[in-house]
């Protein structure tokens, strides 16, 4: 690593230093070093790496802490671990914060104390950040999301080409008044993907489309901004995030419309459900729900009506951990499975002790830990092949792609869907 | 009362004041401003977070290291019940507790020592638990757990311990404020914002 200048540990330092709230300070003041959470961590279960343990990860934010915010820390460094923000420890955290960790805030539940793991290693992160250590690969797909508005760069033609596409698909399968409405004003929902749909997986947009159509809803995408994603949610830079986050609050403006719907990605609803109005300081003038709520309110209200014979194999549930762990939407989730298809197999665990899919915390974007993504989803992998299920569905497209080079690399011979598309498959048309 | 008495009073005060102190730093800087749209009930969560999510059957933590989770458990009741009696003991003398009581509180501290020497060997041992320890961890652990074996000794032979016994209370409070053992008030902050950042999501309570 090259040489920190001085610029850059201040302003990693400025960060530390300007605790806005008591939150940071009692997760930095709390852990016991029990070490009991190590069993936890899916990096640590697989790799067996100390350094990945999440205390360890904990530890690296607090010993500067203490270094520069504590007195003890000054005056008796060895006492209690304080270290200085050198290069060695920069190069510890991007290991461990960056490379090690999905943020997926399963050790955070079962911490025997209730340290918020995830939020300590996200402001690590946000340290990292303002001293331009992002790795590369996530810091370019932040960039691509500001400079083209999507953070897989589709130009506007060829997205507006992949709808169109589907659009005709649609209409051979429900009718011409079937539509895939592109940057209309005035319409209920203004609603969201994720780029990797246009990009690799255009059938999904295809299943939505048919649920709206179904349930007679007033909706549109816009060409200018329709990226759900927000990966400066995991880059740590915080002015990015809210760069994003703004350009899909004010495209709601944009378009007259009343609801923005997020569309199936985890981090991606995260960002802007949960983080959204904190990056803008500002609550949504708007209401903003998931896809799965939507549905979800779609099925239990009569909009739309299923036939869970249609769907006939053994289906099991990934719960991405954005939408259920952070984001409350189990039962949600399975109510909308329970009505779609015949035969349903938990995972063991799940819910809110379900184990990441390993692509979360920006872990798809880096491919300088590639090795590591896939060999920490073994354990999704195992649990997948435990329940027997020929189907997973997961209302995520990053742990959707995580969950397809699992399939491929450790042969589940399963179907991977998403909430739309299982649904899209039990709906009738009335 | 004699010196030694003093000397576990000024750092009983000294203890106190620094844990106000940290207490009304987490206060001043107040809980964080959440402008997204709350789904769940922070009552109930924070309800939760203290109560049935602690409990061993629902954390991994507990249920996958019984034996750890008991020998934790174990010290920090022998902990407790140090506490108490070194509150007891300003008004109360040791020679004045019945021997039966004396007994009961001997056999429930000596345990919890016991197992605080067992996770302090643990510590040591182990070399997961090796790289994540450093100084404070084990003197955290060794005050602690000499404070119980003080006790013991204070409660079956008050004449000779006392000194002694008051000293080691000393050096404990003294520490507590500034080595690990501040969990005693963060631990119960931490609990408070994992309910609040559940409840306000309608992630907890469970809703099964």
């Amino acid at each position: 690593m090259e040489k920190l200048t001085t610029e850059q540990i201040d302003k990693a330092l400025h960060l530390l230093k300007m605790r806005p709230d008591s939150k940071l300070e009692t997760h930095l003041n709390a852990c016991v070093h029990c070490g009991l959470c190590a069993e936890s961590c899916m990096y640590y279960k697989t790799l067996h790496d100390d350094r990945y343990m999440p205390a360890r990860k904990v530890e690296l934010v607090a010993a500067l802490y203490r270094k520069y915010c504590t007195l003890i820390g000054r005056v008796a460094p060895f006492l209690v671990n304080a270290r200085p923000l050198d290069e060695q420890m920069a190069e510890e955290m991007t290991d461990a914060l960056f490379g090690a960790c999905t943020m997926c805030g399963r050790c955070v539940k079962h911490c025997s104390i209730g340290v918020d793991i995830a939020y300590v290693v996200h402001f690590g992160r946000r340290m990292l950040a303002a001293m331009g250590l992002v790795p590369a690969t996530l810091q370019a797909t932040v960039d691509a999301a500001l400079q083209t508005g999507n953070n897989m760069a589709i130009p506007t033609a060829d997205f507006v080409d992949t709808i169109q596409w589907m659009e005709e698909d649609l209409q051979d399968e429900c009718g011409s008044e079937a539509r895939i409405p592109l940057n209309e004003t005035d319409k209920n929902i203004l609603y969201t993907l994720n780029p990797r749909e246009p990009k690799f997986f255009p059938l999904s947009i295809a299943a939505l489309a048919k649920i709206f159509f179904a349930a007679k809803e007033s909706w549109t995408i816009s060409t200018d901004m329709y990226d759900v994603t927000n990966y400066g949610l995991f880059s740590g830079n915080n002015e990015h995030a809210k760069s994003i986050a703004k350009r899909l609050h004010d495209e709601v403006f944009n378009k007259h419309c009343k609801i923005l719907v997020l569309g199936e990605c985890g981090h991606g609803s995260r960002a802007n459900r949960w983080e959204g109005p904190n990056y803008l300081q500002h609550s949504y003038e708007f209401e903003t729900i998931t896809a799965v709520e939507l549905i979800n309110t779609y099925i239990r209200e009569g909009r739309i009506k299923l036939d869970k014979s249609l769907n006939q194999e053994l289906v099991t549930l990934h719960d991405p951990c954005n939408l259920v762990r952070n984001g409350g939407l189990e039962s949600e989730l399975r109510y909308t499975i329970s009505q779609s298809v015949t035969h349903f197999k938990e995972m063991t665990p799940h819910g809110i002790d379900n184990f990441c899919c390993g692509g979360g915390g920006g872990q798809l974007a880096m491919s300088e830990y590639n090795e590591r993504r896939i060999a920490i989803g073994k354990i999704k992998a195992d649990q997948i092949r435990n329940t027997g299920a020929k189907v997973v569905v997961t209302p995520c497209h990053n742990c959707v792609d995580q969950l397809i080079q699992l399939n491929n690399i450790y042969k589940l011979n399963v179907k991977i869907k998403t909430i739309a598309e299982i649904v899209a498959d039990a709906l009738v048309l009335e | 009362m004699y010196w030694y008495h003093y000397l576990g009073l000024a750092a009983l005060v000294v203890f106190a004041v620094a844990m106000l102190w940290h207490f009304l730093r987490l206060i001043r800087e107040g809980n964080p401003k959440d402008f997204s749209k709350k789904t769940g009930n922070l009552v109930k969560a924070e309800a939760y977070a203290y109560t049935t999510a602690m409990m061993p059957n629902h954390k991994e933590t507990a249920y996958l290291h019984i034996p750890t989770f008991t020998a934790g458990a174990l010290f920090h009741i022998g902990t407790f019940i140090s506490i108490l009696l070194f509150a007891v003991f300003f008004f109360i003398s040791p020679a004045q507790f019945p021997l039966w009581l004396s007994r009961i509180l001997t056999v429930c501290i000596l345990a919890g020592a016991a197992c605080g020497t067992g996770l302090l060997i643990k510590r040591m041992v182990v070399k997961k638990m090796r790289d994540l320890s450093h100084l404070d961890d084990y003197l955290s652990n060794f005050l602690t757990t000499l404070f119980q074996l003080f006790t013991i000794l204070y409660l079956m032979l008050p004449h000779m311990f006392a000194p002694v016994y008051y000293i080691e209370v000393t050096v404990l409070l003294l520490y507590m404020p500034i080595g690990k053992l501040r969990h005693v008030l963060y631990f119960f902050a931490a609990r408070y914002h994992l309910g609040r950042f559940y409840g306000w999501r309608n992630v907890w309570p469970p809703k099964k």
